[in-house]
């Protein structure tokens, strides 16, 4: 749905012409280069008190804010800092005091603010098929008609929620309660972490040892980004504290496999008894189910590295494991005495949790039997995200009345008599805790574009005051919970939360006695032919971020593959089933099949098969509509891997994948490097040199150099792979998003891409390299160029002009790197007006024709320039944090002034483990990388 | 004569059907050519890294056999080889329009032609003058200059036929045209002898420009840092494969236009023989610098250079065009050896559309199979065209066809000037 300027003017609430502005507004406002699109999202200020993040001058056109809000994924928070052009959000930035971040912000965070001006959300309350107001669901869910409807104890209405965490819902839901005692609530979302009401927490900045089983704490899951910060810290060998050791035993490749020193890949039916095995291996407790003699060399040296580095270890349970697997790996981590050090047990912050009266199941069977009047669901998917099994959208299409409030006329809308538009988190207020209970505001940006309403909202429109602003809610809310104080020192405490972003203090304590033994369930007997594994996508999650075009065209962290799912296998399965990648596998299981291409990856476990949730949307998302296909169908529900059976469609055409790298070997350039601790040690320390020439340099340097040199480095150690940096250059860049057909020509236009090694062949591609331009000294794309549009500046940056390219697309050719982008098309022409709202206006937006790539954020590097002259002080290192550098999770990647002694990435470029990409071509790049260093087991490197 | 002079006085059926496919292949071009400028580089089939594809393998490969045209008059006129002028006028023509078709590629393959006009040196008010570093604006300055040195040497050696032409043809308006571009000419003996001096002149720097022409747009690939770009054989083995395929060119077209025309007896069997001869000797020194690229590659220190040469052309996504590639420009001559086929104008023309194909094959292994394999291995990435790619070489081919025909119907296709010279000197020499 496209909307026209006047269109959007219109909903925005302003006048679209600027005859009404002044002139001398007018040429203020063109003074600061502030673009039309600008203009139009001055007056979306909130009108409630918002706070800055931290205490900042008034609001100057064209110097950006920053607020600290909270993202809410399957009900656990994400501090964030959003920036703010003259009322309009375009970039999302972690909150250093968040646990959840620390200062790093994830793929689906840094996405978010594109879902904002989704031009295809939702913005109309609909009744059946015709609009409706807000006020007509008020008086159709006024207590004194639902009562009638409903009961007068509530026994036939229904309240789906997704996984929740907010002291304010949770509030209001008991208030529900109170007025209808009957009423069932149920939270679910596929992907909830609902089955438990005690849940671990990490410290891996203290465990020598890790061993992950099936559990991808990297890249996946809340806190991901704070055990990445953690893991990556002890990764370093540089650490005081020693590296620490990885081993990751899974069933389907992910991010922290690849980190890991060893890792074995295993079917998902043999993640519990390896267990099992590891458990009796440490002289617990074994169920005496499996004892296989061959494959325990491996089990028996990481148990003794284990009980080698005993309370200082841990090992963790993903949390698509059994409830068997997650108990041993309580009891082991209680044998190895970890608790209370590397790992600790506090209860859930989800709302229900462990309460499986309040998960989706008893809900379906209430629904079967016809008990259900009136639904109420809020956000999530379910009718789409949900077992096949249960036929959820056929259930609620049955349901005489149902509510849905979303962002999107989605598959459960459709489902819905009334859709009610959700807001944005950036529209609303609201509070969530994190992962460790952690309370944070959700604090907006902008007023709700499409009017839309929070789940906070609907539940007190249900309460009988449909008029309560979720502002008022969430701040009379607080002042009874006692959180910040009341009275006089809660409006001090509450200023104090809006500026910082979190509530000090407020993680939850450990409990003191381990969590009681989970109930052993039944283990269920599925057949078939291979294991099947059901994972979230990395890009899309369970389906949430289908419609954004920004994580579509992200590659997958371990396929690459852009724009749809497909099931991954391992080569030799590939070999044995006679597929190549992109043929088309049928998957049947609980009597449904489904049918998508596979993609041979090496380190899968052989027999098996992974798939991804999140794709063959048919909603009324436009962009998700049609991509990929729909694992949901084949999906038991209650358990996340199954057996199904397995075989090649032959009649199927292949299918052509949009995968962004096709090629793993290092050939002989040897990019990426990888070295074991020993390696390392022998390195020698000595400086870099730099080649000899007989010639002139073809680039000549201006003259005389600036006293700042920019230069990065970024290690390899370190990089996890995850995609962030990627999003987060996209966001503040403009970086164009070009679709299927033409990534899958290699057109993809990312300025810094992730590329993945494998350290040798038939090896799983381990090593993730983030490839940005290199800012060479010598640059081999600046002497081709005919018209100089690309030329190096005093501080030692490689520039790109763009309105001097003609597009001969030499410099490309002759880069190294290939890290060059191309407009091929006018890519910003098809953007809606709406989605122009999210572009950054500091950075020039690109017309077709003309070459673009990195440019070291040279607006923030100018920016600092600027502020350092008008503080009269001379720029320094860590004036200036490229986007990059900012969002990743790890640490990975350091910016900053090569001139300056001291500075990080100067003392990172002297380490022994520094290497320029391609060095032996002399061009000298600005860019270094920090070569890994392995700390594998000697026992187990011995043997293989 | 009046052999020579008669196309100049009729339309055949052939002609008309000829111009009319090729005209159909014209329109197929400016669709191609609009919707190029009007959407984007996006309708070709580029991508990173294959930047350069179909436009630039089809710049070089019609520059080459823009070529033939003035080697063989320049060439062969400083060398006094009385032969090339049966031949000679043909070739010019051939010449020019393939230098016309030529230019047009790297100007639409820019992704703003609008701004082509920065890649030429003149004192902009931006003070800003193009990077006489990089090798594109050699590029443009050796094409612009070989284009108007071939125009006026086409154009001063056609002067004396036009003249015949007004002076023999019927009709008031034909003559009058004719006249026109004849620029006055009557035959003055001092007419004669200055246009001799000035061809001769012009012919020592055409002569000169045929060599740097082929080498400059060679050094488009030679400068770069491109592994199986970066070579310094480069210059030479460009200049032998443009002359290559211009020769192949001229005769393609001169077999059947000797049998269309009935030129038999001017464009003789010992001629074309002189020609595949020719082609022969060409197409062994090509034979000898695909060796030599070989032989320095595989000495070569740098691996990523060894391995497109030895693993990436011949073994990697585009092998099938290398040894196509291979057999056609190295084995097509062969037949020459024989004297039989020599003057077997079918053996010929087959032998050069195979030479034609091989030689634009030979383009798209040094361009596309380069770059799909060049840099970082992560980012390797193969090359499909579109069919807006095929529709402008589709195109072009038909737009040198249509000129052509056009050239063969109003002007006179061979040199009745230097023929008429060739033949009194002979007459003279045996009286």
């Amino acid at each position: 749905m496209s909307v026209s300027r006047d269109e959007m003017a219109r909903r925005l609430g302003i006048d679209p012409s600027i005859e009404s502005a002044t002139r001398r507004r007018f040429v203020k406002l063109l003074g600061a280069s502030a673009a039309l699109a600008g203009l139009d999202g001055c007056t979306r200020m909130p009108a409630s008190n918002i706070l800055p993040y931290v205490d900042q001058p008034e609001l100057t056109p064209g110097v950006p804010q920053y607020y600290a809000t909270s993202m809410v994924l399957d009900g656990f928070a994400t501090g964030l800092l959003v920036e703010s052009h003259e009322g309009r959000p375009t970039k999302v930035e972690g909150n250093p005091d968040h646990p959840a971040s620390l200062g790093a912000a994830g793929v689906y965070e840094q996405a978010s603010v594109l879902q904002l001006y989704d031009p295809h959300r939702a913005w109309q309350v609909r009744h059946e098929k015709s609009a409706a107001s807000w006020s007509e669901l008020a008086a159709a869910l006024a207590p004194a008609s639902l009562r009638s409807r409903v009961g007068a104890r509530g026994e036939r209405l229904a309240l789906l929620l997704e996984p929740t965490s907010s002291p304010l819902e949770r509030e209001l839901i008991d208030r529900v309660r109170g007025l209808y005692p009957a009423a069932h609530v149920h939270f679910y979302a596929p992907l909830g972490l609902l089955a438990d009401a005690f849940v671990p927490q990490y410290d891996l900045r203290e465990a020598d040892v890790i061993v992950a089983i099936d559990a991808d704490f990297l890249a996946s899951g809340p806190f991901h980004l704070r055990r990445a910060r953690q893991f990556a810290e002890r990764r370093r060998p540089e650490s005081a504290r020693g590296m620490s050791r990885c081993y990751a035993i899974e069933a389907s490749v992910t991010p922290t496999g690849m980190a890991a020193d060893h890792r074995f890949a295993m079917r998902p039916g043999e993640l519990v008894p390896v267990l099992e095995r590891l458990s009796g291996a440490l002289g617990g407790a074994t169920s005496g189910t499996s004892q296989s003699a061959s494959g325990d060399a491996w089990i028996a040296s990481i148990a003794r590295d284990l009980r080698a580095h005993a309370g200082r270890s841990v090992v963790i349970a993903g949390p698509y494991l059994p409830y068997r697997a997650q108990a041993l790996a309580v009891q082991i981590n209680q044998t190895l005495k970890n608790v209370g050090r590397t790992i600790w047990f506090t209860r859930s912050t989800l709302l229900g949790a462990g309460d499986p009266r309040a998960s989706l199941g008893p809900l379906v069977d209430a629904l079967r039997a016809g008990q259900i009047d009136t639904l109420i669901c809020a956000g999530g998917n379910p009718a789409y995200a949900s077992a096949a099994g249960h036929d959820l959208g056929g259930l609620l299409r049955r349901v005489r009345q149902s509510v849905y409030l979303g962002l999107y006329e989605n598959e459960t809308a459709r489902e819905c008599t009334w859709m009610v538009p959700a807001s944005h988190y950036l529209e609303h207020w609201g509070d969530a805790r994190a992962y460790d209970g952690t309370l944070s505001l959700v604090q907006p940006l902008i007023e709700p574009l499409h009017g839309g309403k929070t789940t906070s909202e609907l539940l007190s429109l249900v309460l009988g005051a449909p008029d309560a602003r979720s502002y008022d809610l969430v701040r009379e809310s607080w002042r009874r919970g006692g959180g910040i104080g009341t009275g006089a020192e809660f409006d001090d405490g509450w200023r104090h939360v809006l500026g910082r972003g979190v509530v000090d203090g407020s993680a939850f304590a450990p409990e003191s006695s381990p969590p009681p033994a989970a109930a052993a369930a039944t283990p269920a007997i599925d057949s078939g032919t291979m294991d099947i594994a059901f994972r979230p996508h990395a890009r899309v999650h369970d389906g949430t971020f289908a419609n954004n075009a920004w994580l579509q065209e992200l590659p997958d962290p371990i396929t690459t593959l852009t724009w749809e799912n497909a099931a991954q296998i391992s080569p030799t399965t590939a070999r044995r089933l006679g597929i190549v990648d992109g043929d088309i596998l049928a998957l049947q299981a609980a009597g449904r099949s489904v049918r998508l291409p596979a993609v041979a990856i090496a380190g899968h476990p052989d027999d098996a098969v992974t798939v991804h949730f999140g794709y063959g949307r048919d909603g009324a998302e436009r962009v998700a509509r049609g991509l990929g296909v729909s694992v949901y169908p084949v999906w038991p529900g209650d358990r996340f891997s199954t057996r199904a059976n397995v075989s090649r469609v032959a009649d199927a055409p292949r299918r052509d994948l949009a995968m962004t790298q096709t090629h793993r070997t290092l050939e002989s350039s040897a990019p990426a490097r990888l070295v074991t601790q020993q390696e390392y040690a022998q390195l020698p320390p000595s400086p870099r040199r730099r080649m000899l020439t007989l010639y002139e340099p073809a680039v000549s340097l201006p003259d005389p150099p600036a006293p700042t040199q920019w230069g990065m480095t970024i290690d390899l150690g370190a990089c996890i792979g995850c995609g962030a940096c990627t999003v987060a250059c996209q966001a503040e860049n403009n970086v164009p998003v070009v679709g299927r057909e033409d990534v899958r020509r290699g057109r993809e236009m990312h300025w810094l891409r992730i590329d993945w090694y494998a350290p040798a062949d038939g090896q799983p591609s381990s090593l993730s390299q983030p490839m940005l331009c290199q800012h060479c000294e010598k640059a081999p794309c600046e002497y081709v160029c005919p018209v100089e549009a690309t030329v190096h500046s005093r501080d030692g940056l490689n520039e790109m002009i763009y309105n001097r390219c003609v597009g001969t697309r030499f410099c490309s050719n002759n880069c190294p790197y290939k890290v060059r982008r191309f407009n091929w098309f006018d890519y910003s022409e098809k953007l809606t007006d709406g989605e122009q709202l999210v572009q950054n206006p500091d950075v020039t937006v690109r017309e077709r024709g003309v070459m673009e790539k990195c440019t070291f954020c040279v607006q923030r590097i100018r920016q600092a320039e600027i502020a350092a002259r008008v503080a009269g002080r001379p720029l320094r290192s860590t004036d200036v944090e490229t986007a990059c550098q900012q969002a990743c999770p790890t640490r990975a990647i350091v910016f900053g002034s090569i001139a300056e002694p001291g500075s990080e990435v100067a003392r990172e470029r002297a380490s022994p483990r520094a290497y320029a990409v391609l060095e032996d071509l002399g061009t000298e790049p600005r860019v270094l990388y920090l070569a890994r260093v392995r700390n594998p087991n000697p026992d187990i490197e011995r043997r293989s | 004569m009046d052999v020579a002079l008669a196309p100049l006085d009729r339309t055949p059926g052939l002609w008309i059907v000829l111009v009319s496919a090729c005209a159909l292949g014209t329109l197929v071009w400016i669709v191609s050519i609009a919707y190029t400028v009007g959407v984007g580089i996006g309708t070709w089939g580029n991508n990173v890294p294959v930047a350069w594809a179909f436009g630039i393998i089809n710049f070089v490969w019609w520059i080459g056999i823009g070529h033939a045209g003035t080697f063989i008059s320049a060439f062969l006129l400083l060398l006094n080889q009385p032969w090339r002028a049966s031949i000679g006028r043909m070739a010019e023509a051939m010449t020019v329009i393939a230098l016309a078709i030529a230019a047009t590629f790297p100007l639409l393959h820019l992704g703003r032609p609008w701004f082509a006009h920065w890649l030429v040196p003149y004192p902009s008010t931006m003070g800003v003058w193009p990077n006489f570093k990089s090798a594109l604006p050699w590029d443009v300055a050796a094409i612009a200059s070989y284009f108007l040195v071939s125009v006026v040497f086409f154009y001063l050696g056609l002067v004396p036929d036009l003249a015949t032409a007004r002076d023999r043809l019927d009709g008031r308006l034909r003559r009058q045209i004719y006249g026109v571009f004849a620029l006055g000419w009557n035959s003055a003996g001092r007419q004669w002898r200055r246009r001799r001096a000035a061809l001769k002149m012009i012919a020592a720097v055409a002569a000169m420009l045929v060599v740097s022409v082929h080498s400059i747009v060679s050094l488009d690939f030679s400068i770069a840092q491109v592994s199986g770009w970066h070579s310094t054989l480069f210059p030479p083995y460009f200049v032998i494969g443009a002359i290559y395929s211009g020769l192949a060119m001229v005769l393609a077209l001169a077999v059947p236009i000797r049998r269309a025309y009935r030129l038999e007896r001017i464009m003789t069997l010992d001629d074309l023989e002189r020609l595949s001869t020719l082609l022969l000797t060409v197409g062994l020194l090509l034979a000898y610098c695909y060796v030599v690229e070989l032989f320095l590659s595989s000495q070569s220190s740098d691996p990523r250079e060894r391995a497109i040469h030895l693993v990436h052309w011949p073994f990697g996504p585009y092998a099938r065009m290398y040894w196509t590639m291979l057999a056609l420009n190295v084995g097509a001559p062969q037949l020459f050896w024989s004297r039989r086929l020599r003057r077997n104008t079918t053996a010929l023309f087959g032998a050069s559309i195979a030479i034609l194909i091989g030689m634009w094959l030979e383009r798209f292994v040094i361009v596309v199979s380069s770059l799909s394999r060049d840099g970082l291995p992560a980012h390797w990435h193969d090359y499909t065209p579109t069919w807006v790619d095929a529709g402008l070489l589709l195109g072009s081919l038909s737009v040198f066809g249509l000129c052509f025909l056009l050239f063969l119907r109003f002007v006179p296709p061979v040199a009745l000037s230097e023929l008429r010279r060739d033949r009194f000197e002979h007459t003279e020499r045996h009286a």
